[in-house]
């Protein structure tokens, strides 16, 4: 068996409908405990590459190993261990919640004794104890895909693979599924997969960003951020003094350019906290009455952007 | 088998609580009190016609009114099962509740078979209903029960083959109206298949017609014999649409 650190890993992955490579050569691993944001654009692929792994549909070549058995020799195996959210819930309208997850926690394979147990724990963590007894089909869509998410953790799974849980939900149900998942982490290893941003930052420890299929960047949140960083801008607003600050921060070392426009300066160069701190300095010491300060790509959405845009 | 048994009793009560099942049974009732009332008065004025004329034998209730009885019974379940059974797969495909199936630790087989016994089961309700007719004639009239039950079981083989096919044309689609019109299509087409050829005069097609003819095999019901060829045919035809709609479902995993 292969480091079974890794409870995911795939290797080579490839998915062509008809003439269409939906993804090419897809290869990362997920370690246990670990909750990874899959980020990309609408069509990037995220959907087929969750789809494959939780073995709804085959690929054309590549493999995949959950927990070191794989995809297509131990189906069974896999699915046993993997709780899974598609995009539109699915979820039988014309069934009352519990006996929903009664059923799917029955067809997960769960014993028999074991199941009013889960079920009970899946109502009360999506907080769906008070709906548990009305019909699917009468519930609000915040609702709906709260029994999503109960259905795919009713098995107590070790995986939890969760396509845009988000989606389509009013703030305050973000916040709760966002809490939620929060709440799983560390009893569960998490592969979310979105094109929301600020979901990955609010919840993942490592992000993974697709576009046309392939990976562009896969690196910590900090990671990423550090990224862009390496190389971005500051920018300044001084009430006076402008172009003698201007001047003195061109000889500070690792600023690489600086632009004056009125009382605004942009600052190029390679910032790291030294770097911000010799540039507030330098404002002290030129009496430029320094009014603002900020780093305007710290974010996750120009990483994306960039990243996502080269193709 | 303890998935196929889940997702039987999933399906067959999804089915059988909803308001559908209900208006199909309805229309079911109506169409064959109906009738039923026509085929017995008919027998009732043969009967004293014979009897006025000083015939002594009279009419067997097995040939005219549980007979007639039974081709409106077979006529309407050619049309309602399809509607019954259109929804086991393309409903779940449409739902997009097929991706909790497929990504469950159940086989094709366990979906397909389980299924075709929750339709096979909600078939059997419905026959249930039809079989009341000559049951209660008990009391009217003195008949031979076990011919009865074999022109019954006769029956009850041949709804599961309506069932395997009603449950291969859900599996195409995911359209539940599309799905319809193909199960009576091909309900049709079995009705109709061993008639065609039954006049033939080259040998082999004639008997090739005779044994793939569904009424040709219900004539032996209905005289009270359980022949092996009846049995392996409905059984096979049966296993044989059951296995296509595994093939459906299997194939969606590889496309």
């Amino acid at each position: 068996m292969a480091d079974t650190s890794n409870i995911i890993e795939i290797r080579e992955l490839t998915k062509n409908y008809g003439d269409r490579r939906a993804i090419d050569h897809l290869s990362f691993n997920v370690k246990k405990g670990e909750v990874v944001g899959f980020l990309g654009p609408n069509g990037a692929g995220k959907t087929t590459t969750m789809k494959i792994v939780t073995g709804f549909i085959a690929p054309t070549t590549g493999e995949v190993k959950i927990a070191g058995y794989d995809v297509f020799e131990d189906p069974y195996e896999v699915k046993r261990r993997i709780g899974y959210l598609p995009e539109t819930p699915p979820v039988y309208g014309d069934m009352i919640v519990a006996d929903y997850l009664d059923f799917v926690a029955r067809l997960k394979g769960v014993e028999s004794s074991r199941v009013p147990g889960l079920v009970a724990r899946a109502l009360e963590k999506t907080q769906l104890t008070d709906v548990r007894k009305r019909l699917i089909q009468n519930l609000s869509k915040g609702y709906r895909q709260r029994v999503g998410l109960a259905q795919a953790i009713v098995s107590d799974p070790e995986i939890l693979i969760l396509d845009e849980p988000t989606v389509g939900l009013d703030p305050r149900q973000v916040a709760e599924i966002r809490r939620l998942l929060q709440e799983l982490r560390g009893s569960h290893t998490i592969v979310l997969s979105t094109h929301i941003l600020s979901e990955v930052q609010a919840t993942c420890d490592r992000a993974i960003i697709i576009n046309g299929g392939r990976i562009v960047a896969e690196d910590t949140l900090t990671g990423l951020t550090n990224r862009l960083r390496g190389n971005s801008q500051i920018h300044i607003r001084v009430r006076r003094n402008a172009s003698d600050l201007a001047q003195a921060l061109e000889r500070v070392s690792g600023v690489t350019e600086v632009e004056m426009s009125g009382m605004q300066i942009r600052v190029q160069g390679h910032l790291s906290d030294d770097l911000i701190e010799k540039i507030s300095e330098a404002a002290v010491q030129q009496r430029a009455g320094l009014l603002e300060m900020t780093q305007p790509d710290a974010g996750l959405e120009n990483i994306f952007i960039e990243l996502t845009s080269q193709h | 088998m303890r998935s196929i048994l889940l997702i039987a009793k999933k399906d067959f009560k999804q089915v059988v609580t909803s308001p559908l099942f209900f208006v199909i049974c309805a229309f079911c009732t109506i169409v064959w009190t109906i009738m039923y009332r026509v085929f017995l008065q008919q027998f009732a004025s043969q009967s004293m016609m014979s009897m006025m004329q000083g015939s002594q034998a009279g009419q067997s209730l097995m040939n005219t009114v549980f007979m007639q009885h039974i081709s409106v019974v077979n006529l309407v379940l050619i049309f309602t099962l399809p509607a019954l059974m259109m929804r086991l797969i393309s409903e779940e495909k449409k739902l997009h509740t097929y991706d909790l199936l497929l990504t469950s630790p159940v086989s094709s087989t366990d979906i397909a078979v389980g299924k075709f016994l929750a339709g096979f089961g909600i078939a059997t309700v419905l026959l249930f209903v039809s079989f009341l007719y000559p049951a209660f004639t008990r009391i009217l009239a003195d008949f031979n029960w076990s011919t009865l039950f074999v022109l019954y079981f006769g029956i009850w083989l041949l709804t599961a083959l309506y069932s395997a096919v009603g449950l291969f044309a859900s599996s195409f689609t995911e359209s539940a109206l599309l799905s319809l019109f193909i199960g009576v299509v091909f309900n049709l087409l079995i009705w109709f298949a061993g008639q065609s050829g039954a006049g033939s005069d080259i040998q082999w097609v004639a008997s090739v017609s005779n044994y793939i003819s569904v009424g040709q095999h219900l004539v032996h019901f209905l005289k009270g014999m359980i022949k092996i060829s009846s049995l392996v045919f409905f059984v096979s035809s049966t296993a044989f649409f059951v296995f296509l709609s595994q093939r459906v479902v299997e194939s969606s995993r590889w496309r």
